[in-house]
């Protein structure tokens, strides 16, 4: 599995447009918590009015919400890491070197495994990213911080990582069913709406499956945190049961891809 | 001879139209086998299927006597129609890549860059390459890993004629090596000048399979020319089997033994003397053109 990542990897690490979105998306993560910042005390300047209560003071970047909050938001932001993945993969049919990779010998199970290696270090990476910066960001903002409270919702992280790795192998799956980059990554920003409006026009008698679909159980991991400042009740943990059916999709695409690049002639 | 690639009725279906049929072949150690044919005769198929990049629809083959895994492929080295590499990288990291592929030693790479003569352009990108280097990157890639077997396809498309002529000579080369070599090709005049094996496609069916020699065994022509008129005299000659004019000159097909030794001899003796003899072996292209129409008459 390592020697099939560093093929990969070898593929990658000359190639610049891969470096340059991996670092505009790394940016991405770490400008959040910022651009947070700079929104509250903005609310402030403004004089936004909560009853006389400083928005600054709204505990969004404190430990412990800050967890559920900033990964519930990195979630909506992980079309951009997908495009890095459907370029480079759509890459690989366009210039035929998957064929020539088959013929130098690797299976087609090598194949896909070395892409999900390479799929699972930037779900990897990009993870530890924002743990680092949920620390950094919760360390500085957090009024008397305690060791217990920092990584009390860390969990979240870890519920990112998930969904973020199940949306990317989704892309792979994408890019191996369309071939093209640019019809995939529109396939793929359209796929979220589409689902959301199926799942609101279901027939009541099967209402509940909605959350079973793809998209959807993954973002059920990681519910909308926001709603708690406004004194609603919501989901404060990562549902163990979407995590398993998120893995369970995961599962399913795998044996998707595996299927069409076994059955199709390169 | 042990063979180095065997097939049995392999065949190929895409829906309606059979692109390989039914077809067997042997091919042994040593040998530069050529697969000749028109354009879509089947023979890239042939070769996508026996690099299990595209699925056949039936039949068998083996490498090596073993079954086709992608442990043998790591032995053989192949290129199927261009040239394929990332364009964004240097030939250095391409190569890079197909040793890790082919688990290889990475030292291999520098002595094959050499022996195709590009490893001044080593740290260029793929992209900035002329079809020629592309072409000869190719090569090099194919003996990354010192293969057993090298198969190559339609090698010298696109090339000038001093392009054709290197990759003719790596090929005389690499095959001096004692390796395997399978060559696709509708150049006939290449595969007579590099193969000692070749077979002939037309649409997916085997229509021939022998060695070169032979085909150089069958008749000789004669081309004669003088300043007198020669018909009676190369009528009356014993060791014509049949004389034809064409454009002032004498065709003379030679009987069995018989060589232009003897024709020029037998003229002297006649008090004529040719301004022009020009022994003709049957060419591979003669022999091409009498197959493909016996298959259409067939």
């Amino acid at each position: 599995m390592l020697r099939l990542l560093r093929i990969d990897l070898l593929k990658l690490t000359s190639y610049r447009a891969f470096w340059v979105l991996n670092i505009l998306y790394g940016l991405l993560i770490i400008g959040i918590p910022s651009g947070v910042i700079e929104f509250l005390k903005w609310l402030k300047s403004i004089g936004a009015d909560f009853d006389n209560f400083d928005p600054m003071k709204i505990p969004i970047l404190y430990f412990p919400d800050i967890w559920q909050n900033i990964t519930y938001v990195y979630t909506l932001l992980k079309i951009f890491m997908a495009i890095i993945v459907v370029i480079t993969i759509s890459n690989e049919f366009s210039y035929k070197t998957v064929r020539q990779n088959i013929i130098d010998g690797l299976s087609r199970g090598d194949f896909l495994k070395s892409k999900l290696a390479t799929i699972f270090l930037l779900s990897l990476g990009s993870s530890l990213l924002v743990l680092l910066t949920g620390l950094i960001t919760g360390l500085i903002y957090t009024p008397d911080v305690s060791f217990s409270e920092m990584f009390d919702g860390v969990e979240f992280v870890f519920a990112y990582f998930l969904d973020l790795f199940g949306f990317l192998v989704f892309a792979f799956l994408m890019t191996i069913l369309l071939k093209r980059s640019a019809l995939t990554v529109f396939i793929l920003m359209i796929y979220r709406p589409v689902e959301l409006i199926l799942i609101a026009n279901l027939p009541k008698a099967i209402e509940g499956i909605g959350n079973y679909f793809p998209l959807q159980s993954m973002s059920n991991m990681i519910e909308v945190p926001f709603p708690r400042y406004i004194f609603r009740e919501i989901q404060d943990y990562v549902s163990l049961g979407f995590v398993a059916v998120s893995l369970l999709w995961i599962v399913l695409f795998v044996y998707a891809i595996y299927s069409k690049l076994k059955a199709s002639d390169l | 001879m042990e063979n180095v690639l065997s097939i049995k009725g392999l065949t190929k279906r895409y829906g309606r139209l059979t692109a390989v049929n039914d077809l067997s072949l042997e091919v042994g150690r040593g040998d530069v086998f050529g697969i000749l044919g028109p354009n879509g005769s089947g023979k890239t198929t042939t070769l996508g299927i026996l690099l299990d990049v595209i699925n056949k629809t039936s039949g068998e083959f083996s490498w090596f006597g073993q079954p086709p895994t992608k442990e043998v492929r790591k032995r053989i080295g192949a290129i199927l129609e261009t040239p394929i590499f990332y364009p964004y990288l240097s030939a250095v990291k391409n190569l890079e890549i197909v040793a890790a592929i082919k688990e290889a030693p990475t030292a291999n790479i520098e002595p094959a860059l050499k022996k195709v003569e590009l490893f001044e352009r080593k740290d260029d990108k793929f992209r900035t390459y002329s079809l020629g280097m592309k072409q000869r990157l190719s090569i090099a890639s194919a003996l990354i890993c010192d293969p057993e077997v090298m198969i190559l396809d339609e090698p010298t498309n696109g090339l000038d004629p001093q392009g054709i002529a290197e990759i003719r000579e790596l090929i005389k080369r690499i095959a001096a090596e004692g390796k395997t070599i399978i060559l696709a090709s509708h150049l006939l005049d290449e595969v007579q000048k590099v193969c000692t094996h070749f077979c002939v496609l037309k649409k997916g069916s085997l229509l021939y399979s022998g060695s070169v020699d032979e085909i150089g065994a069958g008749a000789v022509t004669v081309e004669v020319m003088a300043d007198q008129a020669l018909d009676g005299a190369l009528k009356n000659w014993t060791g014509a089997k049949e004389v034809k004019q064409e454009n002032g000159r004498y065709v003379v097909t030679l009987a069995e033994d018989q060589s232009a030794v003897g024709l020029n001899r037998y003229l002297f003796e006649q008090g004529l003397v040719a301004s022009h003899l020009l022994t003709q072996k049957k060419s591979l292209e003669k022999q091409f053109l009498e197959l493909l129409a016996e298959s259409e008459n067939a």
